[in-house]
């Protein structure tokens, strides 16, 4: 079982962060690069440059409406997976709600206001499977919806890709359930 | 408790009832990709291990991006698509001079029924919602429709759009439609399935119904339909032996929000680069010389936008500064124009005709620009190098806005040719 409770750091965005640009340089969404070890070192680069080289695991970027809105690239999404990190928005637009889930993204998507309860620095934990929010360096609790245990599962699974290969060789009989 | 129709589709494909905000997977009655992502979903189902698909009966493949190869590499494509076609044994397969655009012939040739629930490759599937279908796309999950049969989905909120009034002269769908999804909360479109209704829904006709469900994807919708009434009863009358049922949303469904909106503009609208919900009125932009001009794509899909141009066009020639494409959507829409007399007007007038499909609108593959280059037309989108050159600009109007403006040179009000018109009629 994949533990759904992270404890980090939290690195707090506005409204309207751009998936283009903001989040990933456009260049890589041409490219079609998909590879995470290659989109990691570019994380939020068009936002704060060196956020690549100031995060650590477990860390959680916690953000306004409409997060990660424009032409719904993932590379991106790759990106936040790549670090490891937690993902708490107050909104996130259709496409990259689905990429979130595809790129293996732990992530709570509709937490109204929540961006008034956090700063950048600050000591928070997120439990994805139930909701739960927490900022430890203000003693704050919230109660958001998380996400359903089937798009949970792909997350657990590692993402779109690794989830519909499990779910394939489920119906080619290679695995015994 | 009553349901929207958005949850009355979903809640039959997936063979119990669902409401909105559940993640379900649904299983769809048809599925549509074009012939730019064949090669893509056969290099994915290879590397599962797969040789067949889940459903082949259910897949519906239009060669509609490119179909006139403009490249070796494209004819090569091309070949492996029939390749890929005989192998799955695909047998809707729409190839090069045979249906047309995706989105549309498919309606056309009694496909598409009230109800349907259909997963797309491609996001202006929505032209379905024209006869009460949902269309839904997806990208790159399609690979798991076909291996797998369904991918998840969550049930969709619905905006319901209440039309009222009547179109002005001059004014078109096009220009409502552009300026529906402009004054329209994103947060309020954002994973929405947009219902229209309404009084002034029976003055619109089928063409019209699929520009209206063509736009609301722009800003975040996952789907739009109309409520399907007796003008859908009687086009798919002669297309299908299907049962048919118009199929509504309950008296007491609850809807996200409900919108009245008035066909009554008072102006045509022109959505200005880089988003097609940047609309303004034609009078802020008129007399921006051009040099580009185009009708076709899933948003101009119908014989009604080109007997609007053939309205201006006749006894003019396109201004010598412009070039001017026109894809009928379809064989039957160019069937149609054919008989109705407008090709012949096209071609007097100095119109470049394609061949159906998407036309230029298909990331410029025929048709493209060069920087410094302004285009107005009747494509879906307006972003920077959408049509080629990162330096041009795209400006996206209705059939008639774009006919006057490719005859007088700059974007200019239709209403000037199309009242001339009306008046030597009138005079006749």
């Amino acid at each position: 079982m994949k533990n759904w409770i992270m404890r980090g750091r939290c690195w707090k965005f506005g409204d309207n962060v751009g998936i283009d640009g903001d989040m990933m340089p456009l260049e890589f969404a041409i490219k079609r690069e998909t590879d995470p070890a290659v989109l990691g070192p570019y994380l939020m680069t068009g936002l704060d440059p060196d956020f690549p080289k100031k995060v650590q695991p477990g860390d959680i970027i916690v953000a306004g409406k409409r997060f990660a809105q424009g032409n719904p690239h993932i590379q991106g999404l790759i990106g936040i997976s790549a670090h490891r990190l937690g993902l708490v928005v107050e909104s996130i637009p259709r496409g990259s709600y689905r990429n979130a889930i595809n790129a293996g993204v732990a992530f709570l998507p509709g937490c109204a206001g929540v961006t008034s309860q956090v700063d950048s620095g600050e000591d928070i934990e997120v439990n994805f499977e139930t909701g739960l929010f927490i900022n430890h360096s203000r003693g704050v609790r919230r109660q958001y919806t998380p996400l359903d245990a089937s798009q949970l599962a792909i997350i657990a699974a590692g993402g779109w890709r690794a989830q519909l290969e499990a779910r394939v060789a489920r119906i080619l009989g290679q695995v015994k359930e | 408790m009553g349901q929207t129709l958005a949850e009355k589709i979903f809640s039959r494909a997936c063979g119990r009832q669902v409401n909105q905000g559940d993640i379900v997977y649904p299983e769809p009655d048809l599925i549509t990709t074009h012939d730019w992502y064949v090669v893509n979903f056969d290099k994915v189902l290879q590397e599962l291990g797969l040789n067949r698909l889940h459903a082949p009966h259910k897949l519906l493949i239009s060669t509609d991006h490119e179909p006139v190869a403009t490249s070796p590499l494209a004819a090569q494509r091309q070949r492996q698509v029939r390749e890929i076609v005989r192998k799955y044994g695909i047998e809707h397969f729409y190839d090069v001079g045979r249906g047309g655009h995706g989105h549309v012939f498919p309606m056309e040739k009694g496909f598409i029924r009230p109800g349907m629930f259909v997963i797309a490759y491609d996001i202006h599937v929505t032209n379905y919602g024209a006869l009460g279908c949902m269309g839904v796309p997806v990208v790159t999950e399609i690979s798991e429709v076909l291996a797998c049969g369904n991918v998840w989905m969550k049930v969709p909120h619905t905006v319901r759009v209440n039309l009222v009034g009547q179109l002005g002269p001059g004014i078109t769908i096009r220009d409502v439609a552009q300026k529906l999804i402009s004054v329209i909360d994103v947060d309020d479109a954002d994973y929405s399935a947009f219902e229209f209704g309404g009084p002034g829904l029976a003055s619109v006709d089928f063409a019209g119904r699929q520009v209206l469900c063509n736009t609301p994807i722009e800003i975040g919708a996952k789907t739009a339909f109309i409520e399907p009434d007796q003008q859908t009863l009687d086009y798919l009358s002669s297309r299908t032996n299907e049962p048919i049922a118009l199929i509504k949303s309950d008296a007491d469904a609850i809807y996200h929000c409900v919108i009245e909106f008035d066909l009554g503009l008072v102006e045509p609208q022109v959505a200005m680069p880089p988003t097609p919900d940047n609309v303004v009125g034609v009078s802020k932009v008129a007399g921006k010389k051009i040099q580009h001009a185009f009708i076709g794509s899933c948003a101009a899909p119908g014989i009604s936008e080109l007997a609007i141009a053939a309205s201006i066009l006749e006894g003019r020639r396109i201004h010598p500064d412009v070039r001017f494409f026109l894809t009928p959507s379809t064989y039957e829409v160019m069937s149609e124009a054919t008989a109705l007399g407008y090709m012949q007007i096209f071609v007097d007038a100095g119109v470049s005709v394609t061949a159906p499909g998407c036309g230029v609108c298909a990331g410029g593959k025929i048709g493209a620009m060069a920087d410094g280059e302004v285009s107005i037309n009747t494509g879906t989108r307006n972003d920077f190098g959408r049509l080629g050159a990162m330096k041009s600009e795209i400006y996206l109007a209705s059939a008639a806005t774009v006919a006057a403006s490719a005859v007088a040179g700059e974007i200019t009000d239709p209403r000037v040719y199309l009242l001339k018109a009306h008046k030597m009629q009138d005079a006749q």
